[in-house]
């Protein structure tokens, strides 16, 4: 079982390896990545938002829904860890017998 | 971006990540994983993400950290691999 | 050759990272290693998306003598939008991390064992 989820890791590895030949340079300034949106948001943020930092003014402004959805991942995260950690009081202990495991349902 | 910082670097994380899946105590394996956390984070700041490792050492190399202590304490110390 | 072992070598390290996490996620049996293995691969992967957001010979995301009026030109400063996004995958992975240490505490209540191959026998 291990040997076969260590082959898994090698096969994904490299295909992965494979298709990172074509990624763009480390630290190019060319790379698609840097060309599409973000040099607006780095022109433009001292005049439309203000704020000197641009990773502040991104994340609470231009994509503040963005924070919003975040936030209410935290609150669903917490109420489910509540959920799953309460203590039932009412109804009895199902603690599984480990000499007969069956007997719990 | 300092090529030889870098590599320094990679290599602590690469050695803390081995380390923390292949240590049998599991407190063990937590410390370890909250020092790989913070060589992820100075390479961060490395890089220049300045807001991505304070955020990283606050979040998860502090609430990660205390969450598995709480959930080992709770549970058995001991693993079999 | 040179060259692209030069300008490559960070991606090979971030793919050996997270082969190392999708090994402790499929190979090992108990609970904690899985979890501790899921950390580093969302890590690897935070750590893939930071790096393409580097530029050679920018600086960080922070206007120098910002109130001054003057042009920025979008070449001297590193792209602030992969940051972003992954402080946002920082939060959500702590997230999952606590759930997941929640279900594990839950199993151990029950089945009085963290290791996987057990608990499937315990439930056949």
């Amino acid at each position: 079982m291990r040997f076969l989820a260590l082959i898994a890791v090698i096969i994904t590895g490299i295909i992965l390896i494979y298709g990172s030949v074509d990624m763009p340079d480390w630290g190019d300034p060319h790379s698609p990545a840097s060309l599409h949106v973000s040099p607006r948001y780095i022109e433009k943020t001292m005049e439309e938002t203000a704020t000197p930092n641009m990773v502040t003014s991104v994340l609470a402004d231009y994509r503040g829904y963005d924070t919003l959805g975040e936030t209410t991942v935290i609150f669903t995260a917490g109420i489910s860890c509540i959920l799953i950690l309460r203590e039932r009081k009412r109804r009895k202990k199902r603690k599984i017998n480990p000499k007969n495991p069956t007997n719990h349902v | 971006m300092i090529a030889t910082f870098d590599i320094m670097i990679l290599v602590f994380v690469l050695i803390c990540a081995i380390a923390a899946i292949s240590v049998k105590d599991l407190l063990s394996a937590v410390m370890i994983l909250g020092a790989y956390s913070f060589f992820m984070c100075l390479l961060w700041s490395e890089m220049g993400a300045v807001d991505v490792a304070f955020t990283e050492a606050s979040v998860s190399a502090g609430i990660g950290t205390v969450l598995f202590i709480a959930a080992v304490s709770q549970t058995k110390r001991r693993s079999k691999d | 050759m040179f060259d692209l072992i030069i300008s490559k070598y960070n991606y090979w390290i971030y793919i050996i990272l997270m082969m190392i996490g999708f090994y402790a996620m499929i190979g090992k049996k108990n609970l904690v290693k899985k979890i501790i293995g899921m950390n580093i691969f969302q890590t690897a992967i935070i750590l893939f998306f930071i790096s393409t957001a580097s530029k050679k010979g920018g600086t960080l995301p922070i206007i120098m003598h910002g109130h001054g009026a003057h042009a920025v030109k979008a070449a001297s400063y590193i792209n602030p939008l992969p940051h972003v996004l992954m402080l946002t995958a920082i939060v959500v992975m702590v997230s999952t991390l606590g759930v997941a240490l929640a279900i594990v505490i839950q199993i151990y209540r029950r089945y009085n064992t963290l290791e996987e191959n057990e608990i499937l026998r315990l439930n056949k």
